[in-house]
């Protein structure tokens, strides 16, 4: 994206770029999830910075995170990796003991520093930890529907299915809902995102039917439960996930169907929307045009020099985009932590936050 | 507590009277054998007997590290649980007293603790204070005392599960909650002291849910008035010896009206002499509690009505007050047969649903699967077997319970007041340790 290199441009005068280390762990690490990219590209940012003070610290990181957060279009996921570093170095900070006041602030650093392969790797085991706390909600013989291209999903639907040692392979369907838009913007024929998914599982014998969007509501029926992913999980325990989920959660309601959403506690951001458009995104996924609108844009679009965007917030790109899923629509929400109702994603915030 | 004259058939009563003169071994096998063949049943009852029996067990248990008594409480706890998985109270008491020992490991843990860091401050914490609640105490002192403690721990343990587990040090010292059990053998002193202590308040421990079990009717119905105004039309449904309390105690005061419906074919003769206030002989219910005065006697219109007239009424109800055979962690409640259609006609007619339930038979398992939560009862009470051409040629199901879920529930009222369906899994949390849920 042509946004994206030219923010990487305005950081150049820097010695290190945050937001280049932050796509560049995204793009390494298939598996790897927008918080924890966050949580690594802060790490990086301490690991070249000789700051040896606490408020030296809180600072760059403040700087950063904010630079990061300006430069990346949609700032939802990754933010929940940062506020968790700042909070976990905080809390770190004032708690008694050896990382505490009285203790070293060297040792809190080196202990950040040394163990970042081990932050991504429990964000991994994570994944394997939700798979265990759902595996119980996959039943012999039901049908499960899900959508999009999310990870936790994926591995606990295929936990679910290559059950050998234990008691017994659990034998369900998985109904996938297909995004008609594809994922990838340089090959706009390409396979939709979670194609990667379906295969595995039908690898592992289990039926896949794939469906497009609009025939969610048609296939409604001879689903048993909505299994979903979910970008971020915010304050009040609704979900911001990728466009459509949100659809699928007012279906599901409508029929009466169980809604889960499968997100790892790291994804937990404090965030209250109060509606589709009240996110801190920008999206223009309505987007009103008359002929000359379109004519205009014609025009702007053979000749580019014109108003690169200097203050103004990076549009998220249609593939991308998302919606909310507000609380009510969820049944729970399957985390590493257990089983959550919705409202007490609110707690786990309040446990770091105050 | 314990007072039933009945020894000859088996239940609760002969059950804790045999605790006392068999061994352990023994006693275990029989509540299993009495939890299989269902003849001790009803919530209260094998809460009851399950903590007598971990009582037993822990006194029994010639080790006094909190390690050993865990591993012990958990095996007899997962056997127990094996022997009946619908009711869920078993698991539950078992989790209490799981919580207990890990608690009382933890403080002494914390003690030594703060007792090598003591001088540094003035005052870092005071466990001690919470570990010797004098028994002398008014249980609703005791009770909040209690609450006050689970306040207490849930926030002195700030960090242990909260989002922060992915970024903590490996080898976590500072927080040496986390991992008591590791702990403990190379933490402590090789000196038994401590040791002996946390057993005896254990034991202390569990004599506190006995005793809560006992007076959980009482307090739950000491919010009744709270509830149920003067005048108002009251819709309840089987024989519930809390709904019952919570009746009496609002009658003493106000004047309302109740129907009862009579949930047919279950519970309908221990309904219809919970109305006219004739309690049945072989009501294995704890005794003392079944005999109390009808609501009739203390002028209450008592209308009984079949299941089937529920919606009808409904329109005219001000309020809908339900018992429950357990909670679960979703705010869902799995309850007698009826309760389901009962709360769902409520919903249609926005009539208030306030469910009555001690805070014991609040379960932290999610229900996965609501099929399996439902217990399938005798066929001959919904087609006699003296109908034998029929009973050969049709299906007959008779399930005893229903699964409601939680949005059709308004106001949870426990031992410890009244909640919303939502919040149910904060006072989960604060009963039950995470890592005793799936013990």
């Amino acid at each position: 994206m042509a946004t994206t290199t030219e923010g990487t441009a305005a950081a150049g005068s820097k010695p290190f770029d945050i937001v280049a280390t932050y796509n560049e762990l995204l793009r390494s690490d298939p598996d790897i999830t927008m918080p924890i990219a966050a949580i690594e590209a802060l790490v990086h940012v301490l690991t070249h910075s000789p700051s040896s003070t606490i408020s030296e610290t809180l600072d760059l990181l403040e700087k950063s995170t904010a630079h990061l957060k300006r430069s990346i279009p949609n700032p939802i996921g990754l933010s929940a990796g940062t506020d968790l570093f700042q909070r976990y170095l905080i809390t770190t900070l004032q708690r008694p003991g050896q990382l505490g006041p009285a203790g070293d602030f060297k040792a809190i650093r080196t202990h950040l520093l040394s163990n970042g392969r081990l932050f991504i790797r429990r964000a991994k085991e994570s994944r394997q930890k939700i798979a265990a706390f759902g595996r119980g909600f996959i039943r012999d013989g039901c049908t499960v529907l899900t959508n999009g291209g999310s990870r936790a999903v994926a591995s606990l639907l295929q936990k679910a299915a290559d059950e050998e040692g234990g008691p017994s392979a659990v034998r369900f369907r998985v109904i996938y809902v297909l995004s008609s838009i594809s994922q990838n913007i340089e090959e706009p024929s390409g396979e939709p995102e979670g194609m990667e998914t379906v295969r595995a599982l039908r690898a592992k014998g289990v039926p896949v039917s794939t469906i497009p969007e609009s025939a969610v509501a048609y296939a409604l029926g001879k689903a048993d439960m909505v299994i979903v992913g979910a970008e971020g999980v915010v304050e009040n325990g609704g979900i911001v996930s990728r466009m459509g989920t949100y659809q699928i959660g007012l279906l599901a309601k409508a029929i009466g169907k169980p809604f889960y959403v499968v997100a790892e506690s790291h994804k937990f951001v404090r965030l209250f929307p109060l509606g589709q458009y009240d996110l801190p995104i920008e999206q223009h996924v309505v987007d009103f045009k008359s002929a000359d609108d379109i004519a205009e844009d014609k025009k702007k679009q053979q000749n580019p020099s014109g108003d690169a965007n200097g203050d103004k917030p990076i549009e998220l790109p249609l593939s991308d985009s998302v919606d909310f899923t507000p609380p009510h629509l969820i049944s729970a929400l399957i985390t590493d932590s257990g089983v959550l109702t919705p409202s007490a994603v609110s707690e786990e915030l309040i446990k770091i936050w105050f | 507590m314990p007072s039933t004259s009945l020894a000859l058939t088996p239940g609760l009563g002969s059950f804790l009277k045999s605790l006392k003169t068999h061994p352990v071994e023994t006693s275990i096998e029989n509540l299993i054998s009495l939890l299989k063949r269902r003849q001790i049943r009803h919530s209260r009852s094998c809460a009851t007997a399950t903590a007598y029996l971990l009582r037993h067990v822990v006194s029994v248990c010639k080790t006094s590290d909190p390690l050993k008594l865990i591993e012990r409480v958990q095996t007899v706890g997962r056997r127990l649980v094996a022997a009946q998985p619908r009711e869920m109270v078993v698991g539950n008491v078992v989790r209490r007293v799981l919580g207990l020992i890990r608690d009382e490991a933890e403080d002494d843990h914390e003690a030594e603790f703060a007792l090598s860091e003591a001088g540094s401050e003035s005052q870092p914490q005071t466990p001690r204070a919470f570990d010797d609640p004098s028994p002398s105490l008014p249980l609703d002192r005791d009770m909040l005392s209690l609450r006050a403690e689970g306040a207490e721990r849930s926030s002195s343990r700030p960090t242990l599960h909260s989002m922060f587990s992915l970024l903590s040090h490996p080898e976590a010292e500072f927080s040496p909650i986390s991992t008591p059990g590791t702990q403990s053998p190379n933490g402590r002193m090789p000196g038994h002291g401590p040791g002996k202590d946390v057993k005896a308040e254990v034991l202390e421990g569990i004599g506190e849910i006995i005793d809560e079990l006992g007076q959980v009717d009482d307090q739950i119905a000491s919010y009744a008035l709270e509830h149920i105004h003067s005048n108002e039309i009251i819709l309840t449904h089987t024989s519930s010896t809390t709904v019952q309390k919570f009746l009496v105690k609002a009658a003493t005061k106000r004047k309302f009206t109740v129907i009862h419906a009579e949930s047919f074919p279950n519970n309908h003769e221990a309904t219809h002499a919970t109305v006219s206030g004739n309690p049945l002989d072989d009501d294995e219910n704890l005794s003392t509690e079944a005999f109390q005065k009808p609501l009739i006697a203390l002028g209450i219109t008592v209308i009984l009505i079949p299941d089937s007239a529920v919606f009808a009424l409904m329109s005219r109800v001000n309020k809908v007050i339900l018992g429950t055979h357990s909670v679960l962690a979703n705010g869902g409640l799995v309850a007698a047969a009826g309760t389901r259609v009962i709360a769902r006609a409520a919903k249609v007619h926005q009539t208030p649903v306030v469910v009555v339930s001690g805070v014991y038979k609040l379960s932290p398992v999610y229900p996965f699967d609501f099929d399996s939560l439902i217990e399938y009862g005798d066929a001959s009470k919904v087609l006699p077997y003296e109908d034998g051409d029929l009973v050969d040629q049709i299906d007959v199901q008779n399930p005893i319970y229903d699964y409601v879920p939680a949005e059709l529930v308004d106001l949870y009222i426990t031992n410890l007041g009244g909640h919303a369906p939502s919040y149910l899994y904060r006072i989960v949390s604060d009963h039950y340790r995470k890592e005793d849920i799936s013990f």
